[in-house]
């Protein structure tokens, strides 16, 4: 085509014009879509130093529209928050997904139901139970969230789930207290919004169509120049604004009257806190001090020196390290290895922790311990950003076990300083 | 080859350039000016949709967004203050010109347009939300009545104080026979929930969390259960000083200015002074 137009400047315009086609076309045909939701790009010192989630369980991960997932865990707040966000005093928990592929039925934090926001407390832990059920099939990244206001959304280990089924099925059923059993929430009262919305917006066509049945612009503009504008408004336009003026308030009027006889028993939208007392702590502890931690940037390692002081009246072995979701376990703790569960993702768990000291620690003992955590999840899951940070500190925690299986948390957090050499 | 007279004639609508399609001058011009009268009032229609829907978006936001947003307080109070704007400023310039008493029906017709196809194809077919949760504000009993008011009164200033007046207190009454299904009382994990927060509860929706709903806070919730009517006529009162600002906003912006453009004369296409008639 571009032959047959002699103009240059066409010619040129018409070349560039197909390509920005050319390119558009292709950029929609190879888009795929995309199902992160952003967790590993929220900052590693958000991540590491404000939730800590442990014990997370999900009850499936397959499942037909209507059927329930039970997610289950704990987390820790911990108690190094980061000084540039908001304490924790308004915290609401959620899931983390596209939208509302899963609908939330039930939410609980330590056994308290959690319709509405609650305060948390530095240093303490949090138990946490989310019931969904599936609404909008797919495969979908599931995560619990706990949104903290001023901080932002920080979410939990993510899942894929899939859901099978047609969407068209799905029901969610609710019975009021004034014994009315809806059918459906998602479709509750949608078709008196169409019907009522429907009617005045017919109503609003007629009144403007009343008004461009007559030429509108150009005559219209001369009259009121010319000074006539009075002639541009005629009694049967009065007769009808007058109609419009008292049929809108008798409408209104009606509505209500309506809507009053239809739901006599309404109560405005619920608003207020809850209260969550956190977890009990535990009689006795074991207290951990980073005395350094470096982060091997070749080789993709943090290695901490610890001075751990057992406070407990039992043995102890190093079992775990987890930070922001990602767990290292210690292989030669078989309590460690059983902790795991099945249902955490796979790609969050590394069996590589080493402990450079692995004898047990006894009780009253202060040992100096050094334990390295290597794997490239510090790359893929962008946790190495934080040496860019500008309070350059990290956050984790240690999960201590005595040989019965009882499991004793410290949490664990300091500076980190990078090895961009690594040759230590 | 166009000669410079025949230009002229044209743009001057003199007969000989338009009797080419054998109809009287008359009627060409009248359809003419219809077929403008069209252009303009889609041109219009599209334009009021897409910046009022902008401007809506911006200052009313959640508010209008979430059935379980639509409080007695703020949502009542806020929404039509800053929804009156764009109906006020074209109240002026179609009823200063025109003599049209259709500004605030237009304005509000156009976002309702606006509203609508957003939530259908952004919030409900993109996101995946449910419709009891994303339907939009009717803002259209005001506006019916703000333009009857202008219409029958022939005065802005009366049309400030009883129509402005209407287009606030008109608000929440007239948005009740649909919400009112979403305030009937449920029980759900041991309390007790309005049917819209269980809607705004079970629908997630990713990074809203509860404590962000800005409803039913402050002191006005003690004044004996009546909140949804004080702030309806608050409202009402604060649009007709909205009405007032916005009213003369829209005249400003609809005065006709002669200005010479240079561009004109560079072009060669500015008539020389001895060819102006």
């Amino acid at each position: 085509m571009l032959l047959f137009i002699r103009s240059p400047l066409a010619r040129r315009l018409l070349l560039w014009a197909n390509l920005l086609i050319l390119v558009c076309a292709v950029s929609v045909v190879g888009a795929v879509s995309a199902f992160a939701h952003g967790e590993r790009n929220q900052e590693p010192f958000l991540r590491m130093r404000t939730l800590q989630w442990y014990d997370v369980h999900w009850s499936t991960t397959d499942m037909k529209v209507n059927q329930d997932l039970v997610v289950t865990g704990k987390f820790r707040v911990f108690g190094d928050w980061p000084q540039n966000l908001a304490e924790p005093k308004l915290a609401f928990l959620s899931t983390g997904g596209p939208g509302s592929v899963m609908v939330k039925k039930e939410s609980y934090i330590n056994d308290v139901a959690a319709q509405n926001s609650t305060g948390l407390q530095k240093g303490r832990d949090y138990s946490f139970k989310l019931v969904l059920q599936a609404r909008i099939p797919g495969r979908w990244h599931i995560h619990p969230t706990v949104l903290v206001h001023e901080a932002g959304p920080i979410v939990g280990p993510g899942k894929w789930v899939e859901v099978t089924g047609a969407v068209a099925d799905f029901k969610y059923p609710v019975t009021t207290l004034d014994g009315r059993t809806i059918p459906d929430l998602s479709t509750w009262g949608v078709s008196t919004v169409v019907i009522w919305q429907g009617l005045w917006a017919a109503i609003g066509l007629f009144w403007l169509l009343w008004w461009m049945r007559r030429p509108m612009l150009i005559p219209r503009f001369r009259e009121v120049a010319s000074g006539h504008a009075g002639r541009l408004i005629t009694r049967a336009d009065m007769f009808v604004g007058a109609a419009i003026l008292v049929g809108t308030v008798t409408l209104v009027v009606g509505g209500v009257s309506w809507a009053d006889t239809e739901y006599p028993r309404s109560i405005p939208l619920q608003a207020g806190k809850m209260q969550t007392d956190p977890l009990p702590l535990p009689d006795s502890e074991v207290s951990v001090k980073v005395l350094r931690a470096t982060y091997d940037v070749p080789g993709r390692s943090m290695k901490m020196t610890l001075l751990v002081k057992n406070e407990t009246p039992d043995v102890l072995e190093i079992g775990e390290f987890t930070s922001a979701n990602v767990r290292f376990i210690n292989e030669k703790s078989e309590t460690a290895l059983r902790n795991v569960d099945e249902s955490y993702p796979a790609d969050l768990v590394n069996h590589g922790l080493v402990v450079k000291d692995d004898q047990p620690i006894q009780p009253g003992e202060t040992r100096e311990i050094e334990i390295e955590a290597t794997d490239a999840a510090w790359e893929v899951e962008r946790l190495t950003s934080l040496l860019n940070d500008p309070d350059n500190r990290f956050g984790a925690l240690i999960f201590f076990y005595t040989p019965e299986g009882v499991r004793r948390i410290a949490e664990i957090s300091g500076p980190i300083i990078p090895n961009f050499l690594g040759t230590s | 080859m166009t000669t410079t007279m025949e230009y002229r004639d044209r743009r001057a609508g003199s007969d000989a350039a338009v009797t080419g399609t054998q109809l009287p001058a008359k009627v060409a011009a009248a359809r003419a000016s219809r077929a403008f009268d069209l252009v303009i009032a889609v041109i219009a229609f599209f334009t009021i949709a897409g910046t009022f829907h902008l401007h809506f978006m911006l200052l009313a936001g959640d508010w209008d967004f979430w059935v379980d947003w639509k409080d007695r307080q703020f949502w009542a109070t806020l929404t039509p203050i800053v929804a009156i704007m764009f109906p006020a400023a074209a109240q002026a310039y179609l009823w200063e010109k025109f003599r049209l008493p259709i500004g605030a029906t237009l304005c509000i017709l156009a976002l309702m347009f606006g509203q609508w196809v957003d939530r259908i194809l952004g919030f409900h077919m993109w996101a995946g939300l449910p419709y009891s949760l994303i339907f939009p504000t009717l803002l259209l009993p005001g506006a019916l009545f703000m333009d009857s008011v202008l219409l029958l009164s022939r005065n802005f200033l009366a049309t400030a104080i009883i129509g402005a007046w209407g287009f606030g207190l008109l608000f929440y009454p007239g948005n009740w026979p649909m919400i009112a299904a979403y305030h009937i009382p449920v029980e759900h994990m041991g309390q007790v929930q309005s049917t819209g927060d269980m809607v705004g509860y079970v629908f997630t929706r990713s990074s809203t969390p509860e404590y962000l709903r800005f409803i039913e806070r402050g002191t006005l919730r003690t004044f004996g259960g009546h909140s949804a009517w004080i702030s309806a006529f608050f409202s009402a009162f604060v649009c007709m000083i909205m009405y007032l600002v916005w009213w003369y906003v829209g005249l400003f912006f609809a005065r006709t200015n002669w200005v010479e453009s240079p561009i004109a004369t560079y072009l060669g296409v500015k008539p020389k002074a001895n060819e102006t008639d």
